[in-house]
This record gives structure tokens, sequence and C-alpha cells, in this order.
């Protein structure tokens, strides 16, 4: 990051390694932690709930590519919608990106909670305390650890990554040869229109893929790398979600892995895996799998949370406090406490379903304003050079922006009342900033009339 | 009025010769965004894969083009080609869009009525003959940047038979208005057990009225 002194030219992320920051943040806590309850809402469709969120996110995913090879902005969709957009609409966006990732640091705190316990019963241990209170230490574990000292680097995730896909490589390996296809039939047990709901409430899985432009200088050659990271990491998370979803449903069946909520993954794996040494049951493996996952998913997401408030401190859009590093531990630690105060709350507070819901309707609003922007970005600013462009243009971000509202609206009225609170919350907060000068320029900036300029009079 | 300073500017630099380029890294480097207009469509390619400033092709002094750059936005307009009457017609038409403050590149002797219409003034090949100065006077001081006011930053290099050398910063008494800031190899900066060697250059900041007495001590 440029904030941090200087661009290291020793730090250069390769097309995999920026991949791999996308991948690694979308497969892993959302696989293993939403596949039963989205079995749950739409059986075995739950499989093309999958597959059509895919297709929507690619929408997205292409404007995203789009917005990031043309602005070299650190902050991710928060920056670039800034730039477009007068300061209120960035404050939305910025202000639900920041709740996005508390709430799926909450979510995959949660679902840690529940394998790690699953891990333990696998082993025969039954650990003592509720889950509540292993997501709550997760949490507070990792905000110390990011609080007191700068995150690890892009290379060391993309090995975590790669470990992860490993063991759900595994998983599908083994589980294939299992897979009864008369599971799928019929495939709509619960009505085609279940479907909506189910993708409303997985939808959240897809979202990770901005991380890749909040490390954007650290990337080599990175107009051209940064869009193809995008779409690739996009690409390649649908095509391992499928395949596992598709295993897990066809060896356990639609009614077990629902009944399993978020320990879904780990339950079907003890149906098929074989014994390994050492390990022991390829269950555990599965189980080890998701605890591992869903930690290193709760890293980015309070990495991802406290770059926003970071960003929207820096520009003036919350207390210039959450912009600043701390002068001893050299972290955005006041950003990093903020957000670990709502991940904490929601952890206690939200059951898990309303956990994925909220955070999947944040993400729907915010990329309604990342596909909008790009339609604006392109309108006003028609020369503004564009690497990489968006195919079809402007089909591809209107069909962006219909399919996410239609999601959107699909979700419960419970989850989009906590949202509109949340929403007005903030409102309130932005106007009292701002009445008090916390945030903002100081006064409205003074933009001149244009003087009607002087020409000859000709219509005279 | 020119806005106050927040802490990240957002900054617009017509022309994206050598000058804009530059100027654009070194502005991304210290965290501010940039977005440099530039007519050259090659050139705009080249900036593009550069990746430190947003990118708009066009010329900068057409109204049109300017205000994709959103001055309104703005912290800073700077006018950066190498045509004087092209950055005075970018300040003019960034000051009439906004309230931004504008700073503009001139190549010759500036006109004494620039201050009034201008914020600042870059006057590269000043620059360029402080830079040509020292690199002809290669030995003893050179002048690395003049802090405005009377501060001056130099380089200065201790004779064989100066007062100073061979001393402890504790053992010398500079004057008040003068500061040891880093030795020359940049490893270290000064401190009471700082020593200054014969042969070895020091970055100093100086205030005008104490830079004889600084140069005698460094100098003999």
């Amino acid at each position: 990051m440029s904030h941090s002194g200087g661009r290291e030219p020793s730090v250069s992320l390769s097309l995999l390694d920026a991949t791999m920051v996308g991948i690694g943040a979308m497969i892993g806590a959302g696989i293993f932690v939403l596949t039963g309850l989205a079995v749950d809402i739409s059986g075995p469709a739950a499989l093309v709930a999958f597959a059509l969120n895919g297709g929507v996110t690619t929408f997205t995913a292409l404007s995203y590519a789009e917005l990031a090879s043309a602005i070299p902005r650190n902050g991710g969709g928060y920056a670039y919608v800034r730039e477009v957009f007068s300061a209120p609409v960035a404050f939305v966006m910025g202000w639900t990106r920041w709740f996005t990732y508390m709430i799926a640091g909450s979510l995959y705190a949660l679902g840690f909670a529940s394998n790690f316990l699953e891990w333990g019963h696998i082993y025969g241990i039954t650990l003592p305390g509720q889950p509540v209170l292993y997501a709550l230490g997760a949490v507070v574990a990792l905000v110390a650890l990011n609080g007191l000292s700068t995150e690890a680097s892009g290379r060391g995730e993309t090995v975590i990554t790669i470990v992860k896909i490993a063991i759900l490589a595994v998983f599908v390996v083994f589980g294939l040869t299992a897979t009864r296809v008369n599971e799928f039939d019929p495939l709509f047990t619960k009505g085609p229109l279940s479907l909506l709901p189910a993708m409303g409430l997985t939808f959240i899985a897809f979202q990770g893929y901005d991380l890749i432009a909040t490390v954007t200088e650290e990337v080599e050659n990175p107009q051209v790398n940064i869009p193809r990271a995008i779409l690739l990491s996009v690409l390649v998370t649908v095509v391992v979600y499928l395949f596992v979803v598709f295993v897990a449903i066809g060896t356990l069946g639609a009614e077990e892995l629902a009944g399993a909520g978020e320990t879904a993954i780990a339950q079907a794996a003890e149906g098929f895996m074989p014994s390994f040494p050492i390990i022991g049951t390829g269950a555990s493996l599965i189980a080890f799998g998701a605890v591992f996952s869903t930690i290193s998913a709760l890293n980015a997401v309070v990495i991802g949370s406290s770059r926003v408030a970071f960003a929207m401190g820096r520009e003036r859009q919350l207390p210039a406090r959450l912009g600043r590093f701390h002068h001893r531990y050299g972290t955005p630690l006041v950003a990093i406490m903020a957000s670990a105060v709502v991940m904490l709350i929601a952890v206690v507070v939200v059951p898990i379903r309303i956990v994925g819901n909220l955070a999947s309707l944040f993400s729907l609003l915010g990329f309604i304003i990342v596909n909008y922007a790009l339609i604006r970005l392109r309108r006003r600013q028609p020369d503004l050079q564009r690497p990489f462009e968006v195919p079809f243009y402007p089909v591809t971000p209107i069909l962006g922006i219909v399919c996410n509202a239609l999601l959107g609206l699909f979700i419960d009225p419970f989850t989009w009342i906590l949202a509109i609170g949340w929403l007005l919350f903030g409102g309130v907060v932005y106007l009292a900033l701002s009445r008090r000068g916390d945030i903002g320029p100081s006064g409205p900036p003074e933009i001149q009339e244009p003087e009607p300029i002087q020409t000859t009079d000709t219509d005279d | 009025m020119p806005k106050p300073v927040t802490q990240d500017l957002r900054v617009i630099i017509g022309g994206g010769g050598e000058m804009g380029v530059r100027t654009a890294e070194l502005l991304s480097d210290r965290g501010h965004d940039v977005v440099i207009v530039e007519s050259d469509p090659d050139r705009c390619n080249e900036l593009s894969e550069k990746y430190v400033a947003t990118i708009i092709e066009g010329d900068a002094s057409r109204p049109e083009k300017l205000r994709q750059a959103q001055p309104e936005r703005s912290d800073v307009v700077a006018a950066l080609t190498d045509d004087e009457t092209t950055n005075f017609a970018i300040c003019m038409a960034a000051q009439r869009m906004s309230d931004a403050r504008t700073v503009m590149r001139i190549n010759e002797t500036p006109d004494e009525l620039y201050e009034e219409f201008v914020d600042g003034l870059v006057f590269p090949e000043r620059l360029g003959a402080r830079a040509a100065t020292n690199e002809i006077e290669v030995s003893g001081v050179r002048t690395i940047e003049d802090i405005g006011g009377n501060v001056e930053v130099v380089e200065v290099e201790v004779a064989d038979d100066a007062p100073v050398a061979g001393k402890r910063l504790d053992e010398v008494r500079l004057p008040r208005g003068s500061l040891i800031i880093v030795d020359y190899h940049g490893n270290r900066l000064g401190g009471p057990d700082t020593l200054l060697e014969a042969g070895h250059r020091y970055v100093l900041a100086v205030e005008s009225n104490v830079a004889d007495e600084v140069m005698n001590l460094f100098r003999g």
C-alpha cells in the first residue's frame, strides 16, 4: 500500500498470486458454511442456485475488472465509487461494504466454531462450552493478530489457498465415485421459486474478488493482470463450488445435508472418505479443511473491513482517526477495533442464517452501485483510458443491476428491516459527523458559478 | 480560495510528458490520487501501463476534456505541459470550474503578474540550472532543496582541515538555525554520536543567516 510509506519494488505479486487472493476469499468459508443452509431452502436445486449466482456475479465482476483497469486506487469497490459519485453515495457504499465484511466475519467465525466442534467429534472429543464462545475467541485472536502486526504477504495467502483447494479436490475426487445421480431427481423438491432465496443467501460466497482490487499496487503489470485475476478467480471459484456442492448432495442426499447446517460438507465426507495415516478418517481432513478455511477467510475479512474503514477515514467520510496508523504498531488499529466491535456483537446477537442473508443483501446493494458507477463513468468520462472494457456494454452492467436487484428482493423482510436499520444508523452517523465537522471538507466546497464568457455579440 | 489541505489530495495533472509522469509517480507514492490528461494516444497507452494515475485522453486546455477529470472534486490542478500558453489556459479553465489550487509550469522568466492568476509556479529551467551547478561544482556544497522561506537543505562535504573534521556532533557547536539531518550514505540520522569525518557528505538544513557560519565549520 502506498500509505504505508512508498512502493516496495520487491513485493510484486504475479497473476497467480493476485488470482489466489480473490479465490482465497471466496473459496473457504462460504462453501463450508452455506451449502447445508442453501440445500435446506431449495433442495437439490441448490446446485442450480450456485451456478446462477456464479453467472450473476460475473456481470459485476466484469464491471469491477473495467474499473480496476482504469482507476489505480487502493480500497477496492469503495474507491471506485468514491471516484464516480458524490460524497453521500460513496458513504453508503463504504458503509455497506464495511458492514458486509464485518458480517461476513461473524458468519465465518460462527462457521469456524461449528466445524471446530465437529472436528473434535470426529476424534471422539466433546469440547466444552457453547459454539458462540469459540467464535468470539476466533474473532478476538485474529483482531489481536492484525492489530498488533502488519498483515501477512500475498504469497502466504497463495499457499493457504492452494491447501484449501487441494483439500476440496480430495473431497471431490473421492466423492465423485460415491455420488448417486438419483439424488438430483427430482431436482426442484421445493419448487423452482425456492431458488431465489437460496441464491440470495449464498450470494455472499462470491463477493471476495474485490479484495484483489485492494492490493493493486503490489501486482505486476496491474492494468492487465488485475482484470484477469478478477475474472479468473470468479471462474475457478464457480467451478470448484459446483463440483463440491454436486458431490455433497450426491453422496449425503439433500435431506441429511440440510439437517447438518453449517457442518454439511464435513458430514458428507464422513460417508465416503477413506482413512488416511496420521490424520485418521478422511472426514477429519475435510473438517480440518473447514476449520482452516473459515479461519483464513475470517482473517481476510478482518483485513478487508479495516481497509474500508481506513479508506473512509482517509477520505474524511468517517472520523480521520480511522484513517491513521497506530504510532506503535503501524497498523490501522482504530479501524480494526471498530470493525471488531460490530463483528463481536453480530456473533452474539444474530442467528447464522440472518447473518448470511444480511451480508448477501449488502453485497447485492454494493454491486448494484458498482454496476451503475460503470455506466455513469462511461457517460461522464468518455475519454478515460480503459485497458479492459466490459463486452456488450450497456447490456452487461444493466443485467448486473437487474439480477442483483431481483435477488435482493427475495431476501426475507426481516433482513431488509435490519439492513434499513443499519443504513438509517449510517445516515444519523453521517449527519452527526458532518455537523460536528469531523468529516468532509470544512464547509461545502464553494463552486463558482461559471461566469458568462464574453464573446462578440452576434445575437444582436 | 484554495481548499484546506486534506490528508489525501486529488490532483489533476495536465500533460503526461516526463515531468507530468514523474510528478504523478511521486504523488502516488505519497498516497495521493492523480488524474493525468494527455492528448497523445500512444503516450496514453504508455502511461496507462505505469498504473500510477487515471488517464484521460484529450487536450487539457479544452474545457470539455478538463471537465472529465472533475476539477470540482480536486484539490489541485497542475498544468505541466511544455507549452506555457496551454498551461495558462488550463489553469484559467480550472479556476472557472472549481476552487482547486492551480500550479503552472513556465518556460521563460516568469511574467510578474502570473502570481495574481495562479497559485503556484514551476520553473523547470531554474531547477535545471541548480542541478547543473551542483554537477559542475562536484565537490563541496550542493543545494538539495529550497524549502521556501529562508531555509535551505544542502549537502556538504567535510573538508580535510575543517574545524569539525573528526569530531563527534556533541563536541561541536553548530549555530542555532542549523541541523544535521543525515549522512550522505543515508544510513543514519544525525544525533549526538554522529561522527563528522573528513571527506564524507552530510545533509543539513540551514537558515540562510547562519549558512556562512556552517560552511565555515564544514569547509574550513
